[in-house]
Formats: C-alpha cells, sequence, structure tokens
C-alpha cells in the first residue's frame, strides 16, 4: 500500500513515517502544499494522510484541487483545530476522515485500515443523468464537477433515482428503497428528502409527476454527453 | 429651581418638553385673558361715561341762574329720570364748606335721596374744575352705580356748582361676567387644545428614539444583527456608533477566537512528536511521557474551552440556521463512520434559527452527533423545533446499547477530567453541557425508543 504523509512538523513527520513503515506501508513524505499536491497528482496513492497546517498552501486548498481534478483518493485530515468548524470545512474540502492531534500512532493506524477497507469496495460504473454524477465506489455525486454534500438517505434515494432514471417513480417505491422496514415512515417523508435533494442538485432536475410519484432527468439543453 | 426637578438626568424627555410647553402656554392664555376681559371693561365703562357726560350736558343747559343767585333747573327730557328709582339719575349740588355737597335740586327718579359722594370727592372736584371725574356708587335702589360729578361755574354766580349724573352699571357688570366667563371658558379649551398637540408633536418627534430603542432590543435578543434603520441626521451618528460597538464586539471575539486557535495548535503538534515518541517503547520514561501527555491534552482542551466560553457571551445578534448545521454534520459523519455504516435521519424546519454562533453550535451538535454515531448499532434520528418562547429542543438518539439511568450525571459531569478526553473514551458530553449552559439551555439525557441514548437539548431560537 502506498501512502503520502503530508507534515511539515520534522519530528512527527520522522516518528509518522518510522510507524507506517513498520507496520508495512510505503510512505513517501512531502513537507510543504506544493510537493504534497504535486505527489499526490501524479502518483497513485492508496490514501493520503494530510496535516491542514502547511507551508506555502494550506491543507485543505491542496485537498480541494486534488478532488477538483477528480482524485478520489481517501484522504485523512491532521489537525490541531479541533472545533468543529474546522472539521467541517475540511470535509467540504473532500476529506475522508479526520484526526485532531495531539493522537496515538495506534489510532491513526486504525483508521487509516478502516479508510483502505472502505474504498476497496467492488468498483461499478459511474452513473450520470446531464450534469449530474454519481460514483458508487466511492459514494460521491456532483453536479457539473462541484462536488455535492448529501447525507447517506439523500445519496440512497439519488442513487437510486439515477439507476432508474426517466421513469416515474412512485412515493411508496421510494420509501421502501429508502428505509428498512422497522424504521418510520411517515407520508411526508418522501417529500421532505426530495425537497432537500432538490435543493442540491437544482430543482428542475426531479420532476413531480401528480397522482403518480417523481421522475429524473437531464435539464433541457444538456447532452448525454456532458 | 427647574432645573432641580425638571431638568434632572433620568427624567423622561417627553415629560421635560411637555412641561416647559405647558407652563408657556399656561402664562400666555393667563395674560391674554386678563388683558381681554380688562379691555372688555374699560370700553364699557367708557361708554357710561359718555352717556352720564350728556346727562351733564343736559342738566347744565337746562339750569338757570336766578338774579337772587339760587339756581333752577328744568327737568330734562329723559323719560329715565322722571320715573322713581328708575336707575338714571342725575342731581344739582353745592360745596357746604365743610367738605361735603349738599343737594340743590335733584331728579325726580331719585324722589328724596341723594347720589352717594366719596369723602374726597370735593377736593378732587375743586382741582379740576370743568372734567368729569367718575367713580362707582351705590344706587337709591341698592343698584350699584356709575357715577360722573363735575364741577362748574354758570354766568351770573359766582360760587361754583356741582352737577351730578349716576346711571345703574348693572347690565354693564353682567356682560362684562359673561364675556369674562366666554373668554376664560374659550382661552381653557384653546390651551388643552394646544396641550394635546405638543404632546402629539413630541410623541411623534421622539419617534425614532423609541425606534432606535426597539431596534437595539431586537439586536439585544438576537432578532437583528445591526442597526439598520435610517435614522434622522440628530441621532443617526448614535445609531452609527451603536454599530461601531457592534463591530468592535464581534471583532473581538473573532480576534480571540484566532489566539485560542493558534495556542491549540502551538501546543498540539509538540505534544504529538511526545506521544509518538513514547508510543511502542515499553520503558517506564515512555509510559510517564504518554500518561503525562495525555493529561496535557485534557488540560489544554480544558482551557481552550473556558476561552471560547468566555469570547461567547460578547456574541450579539448572531443566528445559524439549524437546517444547515444539521445537513453539514450529517454528511461529515456518515462518512467518517462510513464503515460501520451510521444512517443519520435529521429532521428541522427550514426556517429554525439558532440564537447563537454558528461555530457553537457546530460544538453541541457535533459533540453529541458524533457520540451517537460512535454508540450506535446504524441508525441515529435528530429531531428538531421550535417550541415557544423562543426556544427550541433537539433530540440527539441512537439505537445503540444506551446508557443506565444512574450513569448520566456521572457523563455529564461538568469540567474535564483528562481521562475523558483521550479518544476513544468518554462521551464529551461535558464541553456540550458548558456550550448549552452558556447559551441558557439545558441539556438531558434519557432512554430513547430507538434502544440507545436521548440527548434533549433546549437552545435559544430565531427565525432565519
Amino acid at each position: 500500500m502506498r501512502i503520502l504523509l503530508v507534515e511539515d512538523d520534522v519530528d512527527l513527520s520522522r516518528q509518522l513515517k518510522s510507524a507506517l513503515s513498520d507496520a508495512g506501508y510505503a510512505v513517501d513524505h512531502a513537507a510543504d502544499g506544493e510537493e504534497a499536491h504535486f505527489l499526490g497528482d501524479t502518483e497513485p496513492y492508496d490514501v493520503v494522510v494530510l496535516d491542514l497546517g502547511l507551508p506555502k498552501i494550506d491543507g485543505v486548498s491542496v485537498l480541494e484541487r486534488w478532488r477538483r481534478d477528480g482524485k478520489t483518493t481517501p484522504v485523512l485530515i491532521l489537525t490541531a483545530r479541533g472545533a468543529w468548524s474546522d472539521k467541517v470545512s475540511g470535509f467540504d474540502a473532500g476529506a475522508d476522515d479526520y484526526l485532531t492531534k495531539p493522537f496515538h500512532t495506534e489510532e491513526l493506524l486504525a483508521r487509516l485500515r478502516a479508510l483502505l477497507r472502505r474504498s476497496a469496495g467492488i468498483a461499478s460504473a459511474t452513473l450520470a443523468c446531464g450534469g449530474l454524477r454519481l460514483d458508487p465506489r466511492a459514494a460521491r455525486a456532483s453536479v457539473n464537477g462541484e462536488p455535492l454534500r448529501l447525507t447517506s438517505l439523500e445519496y440512497r434515494l439519488l442513487h437510486y433515482m439515477m439507476m432508474h432514471q426517466g421513469r416515474v417513480i412512485s412515493r411508496t417505491e421510494l420509501v421502501e428503497h429508502l428505509y428498512d422496514q422497522d424504521f418510520d415512515r411517515d407520508s411526508n417523508t418522501i417529500e421532505v428528502f426530495i425537497g432537500r435533494v432538490r435543493k442540491k442538485i437544482g430543482t428542475d432536475r426531479i420532476e413531480t409527476v401528480r397522482g403518480l410519484g417523481y421522475r429524473l432527468t437531464p435539464l433541457t439543453g444538456e447532452s448525454e454527453a456532458a | 429651581m427647574a432645573d432641580g426637578w425638571l431638568f434632572r438626568p433620568g427624567r423622561s424627555l417627553t415629560r421635560r418638553l411637555v412641561w416647559l410647553a405647558s407652563a408657556w402656554i399656561a402664562l400666555a392664555l393667563i395674560v391674554t385673558g386678563a388683558v381681554l376681559t380688562y379691555q372688555f371693561q374699560e370700553s364699557a365703562l367708557r361708554r357710561l361715561g359718555n352717556v352720564l357726560a350728556e346727562t351733564i350736558d343736559e342738566a347744565v343747559i337746562a339750569t338757570t341762574v336766578m338774579p337772587d343767585g339760587t339756581v333752577q333747573t328744568t327737568p330734562i327730557l329723559d323719560a329715565r329720570t322722571l320715573r322713581l328709582l328708575s336707575g338714571k339719575y342725575w342731581a344739582v349740588a353745592e360745596p357746604d364748606g365743610n367738605g361735603g355737597l349738599r343737594t340743590l335740586i335733584r331728579s325726580a327718579s331719585l324722589g328724596n335721596e341723594s347720589l352717594a359722594v366719596p369723602r374726597d370727592l370735593p377736593a378732587q372736584l375743586a382741582g379740576a374744575a370743568g372734567i368729569n371725574i367718575t367713580y362707582n356708587s351705590v344706587g337709591p335702589n341698592d343698584e350699584p352705580l356709575r357715577v360722573a360729578a363735575s364741577l362748574k361755574t354758570l354766568p351770573g354766580r359766582s360760587a361754583p356748582i356741582v352737577f351730578l349724573a349716576g346711571i345703574d352699571r348693572s347690565d354693564i357688570d353682567a356682560d362684562a361676567r359673561q364675556f369674562a366667563t366666554l373668554a376664560w371658558v374659550t382661552l381653557g379649551l384653546l390651551g388643552i387644545g394646544l396641550l394635546i398637540a405638543v404632546f402629539l408633536q413630541v410623541r411623534i418627534g421622539l419617534r425614532p428614539l423609541y425606534d432606535l430603542r426597539d431596534e437595539i432590543s431586537n439586536v439585544r435578543k438576537g432578532k437583528a444583527a445591526r442597526i439598520e434603520r435610517t435614522y434622522p441626521a440628530e441621532i443617526s451618528p448614535l445609531a452609527a456608533q451603536v454599530n461601531r460597538l457592534l463591530d468592535h464586539n464581534q471583532d473581538v471575539v473573532e480576534r480571540q477566537r484566532t489566539h485560542v486557535g493558534n495556542l491549540a495548535h502551538a501546543l498540539k503538534t509538540p505534544l504529538s512528536v511526545m506521544l509518538a515518541e513514547a508510543s511502542g517503547d515499553p520503558s517506564q520514561l515512555a509510559e510517564i511521557v504518554r500518561r503525562q501527555s495525555d493529561v496535557m491534552k485534557g488540560q489544554v482542551d480544558h482551557h481552550l474551552r473556558r476561552a471560547r466560553a468566555a469570547a461567547r457571551s460578547q456574541g450579539l445578534g448572531e443566528r445559524t440556521p439549524v437546517p444547515e448545521v444539521l445537513d453539514e454534520m450529517s454528511v461529515m459523519l456518515e462518512r467518517v463512520f462510513q464503515s460501520k455504516p451510521v444512517e443519520i435521519d435529521w429532521r428541522a424546519p427550514d426556517a429554525l434559527g439558532f440564537l447563537g454562533e454558528r461555530q457553537d453550535l457546530q460544538e453541541i451538535l457535533g459533540n453529541l452527533m458524533e457520540n451517537a454515531c460512535k454508540w450506535c448499532a446504524r441508525k441515529v434520528r435528530v429531531s428538531a423545533g421550535a417550541s415557544g418562547l423562543g426556544q427550541m429542543i433537539v433530540v440527539v438518539e441512537d439505537d445503540g446499547p444506551g446508557l443506565a439511568a444512574d450513569r448520566y450525571d456521572e457523563v455529564m459531569k461538568r469540567g474535564a477530567r483528562a481521562d475523558e478526553d483521550t479518544p476513544g473514551s468518554g462521551l464529551g458530553l461535558a464541553i456540550v453541557d458548558d456550550l448549552t449552559r452558556a447559551y441558557g439551555g439545558r441539556l438531558t439525557l434519557g432512554p430513547s425508543d430507538l434502544g440507545g441514548l436521548k440527548a434533549i437539548l433546549s437552545l435559544p431560537a430565531a427565525e432565519v
């Protein structure tokens, strides 16, 4: 497994490098944002450990650039700033997990194992509907290249609709695919989630067919080649 | 003296302005009333004086001096002077040498009575021959009289003769009284009208001040972030200063946060180094370093929280949309706990807002929801809604093993115990409880019907 370690503190880098090597990873190290961006862009890493406070380019910007270029490599953020607002901005940039400093090395190794296990899922084809894309392997979706922020229920709803795009899907059908049998299913649930997904992907992409259900279609003018 | 109470700081401006205006209005109206009634009475008396002068003239013309020096007066052709006690009288008299007057001839209306004469009249007459002197008196019928007297010297007689004429003035007095009543009532009404006008003017004039007060109160309650309205030139500097003060507050809060964040960054990386260096080393020294680093980490977190809590109380008027924060937290935590996987179902009305800073709501919900994700089997449910009276309720539940009721207090204990803050141990509810209390809210725990723990938060709410 190849891993990219991005950390500017000399001592911490040395320690992490040896701990990661001991755990069986092939470790590349970058000490600033520029080097990190270059390495991540050119080498096929399995996972990245990214410190947020970096010289030259900060960690969040590096991550944003990778994601914009379509890199889906799982990224674990290391940050001294433990506030949730910092974590949120990291995740908005495309992080997969975070670890707040100071941390135990064992914790880091456990998190990395979990990340790798997750991304090793069976690859399946990316779904597209106009400018809307959904990558089931990375569980990510985007509109016109902009990553979407979806909760798992919203993602599941969108996934199901993209698999059946162009067809009218009834509410009952959607509820059945959204929830397990034992979870609450009041009648408003689907409307709530359709509303939220519409807010995120654009209102016109999901059409309400009165009395029948909903239908996902590309926007008029959006070609299938988009 | 007026400054003593009227202008004491703290007195109502409205009261001050209305008092000043009423004092001025009352003074002006009283003077006006006095002048008007005086003028009316004066002109009435002047008219009476003219009538009396005419009567005296007629009496003079009707008077002849006999060769023996006595005088005779033929009755004047005026019906009123012929009828007994008619209210119009005349008389001819001469000084009696003792400072009084002796009546020589009287009008038929007088009968046997005389016109009363003030004691100093003969002296006055002597000093002003030929000029009418008028005075008030009482008539033979006890009616109020206006009397005119004049000292004349007639040809053929060396001793002067006094002609007197009197007329009932009760009509005039009644007129004057009626006029005075009318005048005072009218002026009084005018005064009341003016006072109402002044009061309205003051209220309308001070309206912007009341508006400003309401806006500031809204900022304090968090319904508004700044003073938005345009104010008259006199108080717009005040509004601008209030806004500047709000900005300044915001700046201070931000600066404090930044300092605190920098401190965290500065301390935490060295701590990471120490922890990493000690990990995997079985020596006693490494064990001590590990343990003490954990203690230091706990201390750093604890004091950062305190500093943040102190900065927080300054945050005025911030409003944070709850659905946005729930959404970003859900997306993030589901990703973090993807290997489980965890499914977060959150519900909140679109317009629900938290009356406080976004970072704080993120901290509160982040910790509670992360906790639920950590302990749940699969599902986390979050429902938020307004509960009236400017409050909202957020319920975070999971379907995990839950917690025995006798441990609720223990996990919410305020302040940080170092071992609570090591990764993976402790529930991290102390920080949630601290923050919630800082906002005057409450955190309570209970069992969820999903099977796990249910955390119920009450927090200040505002519409967004």
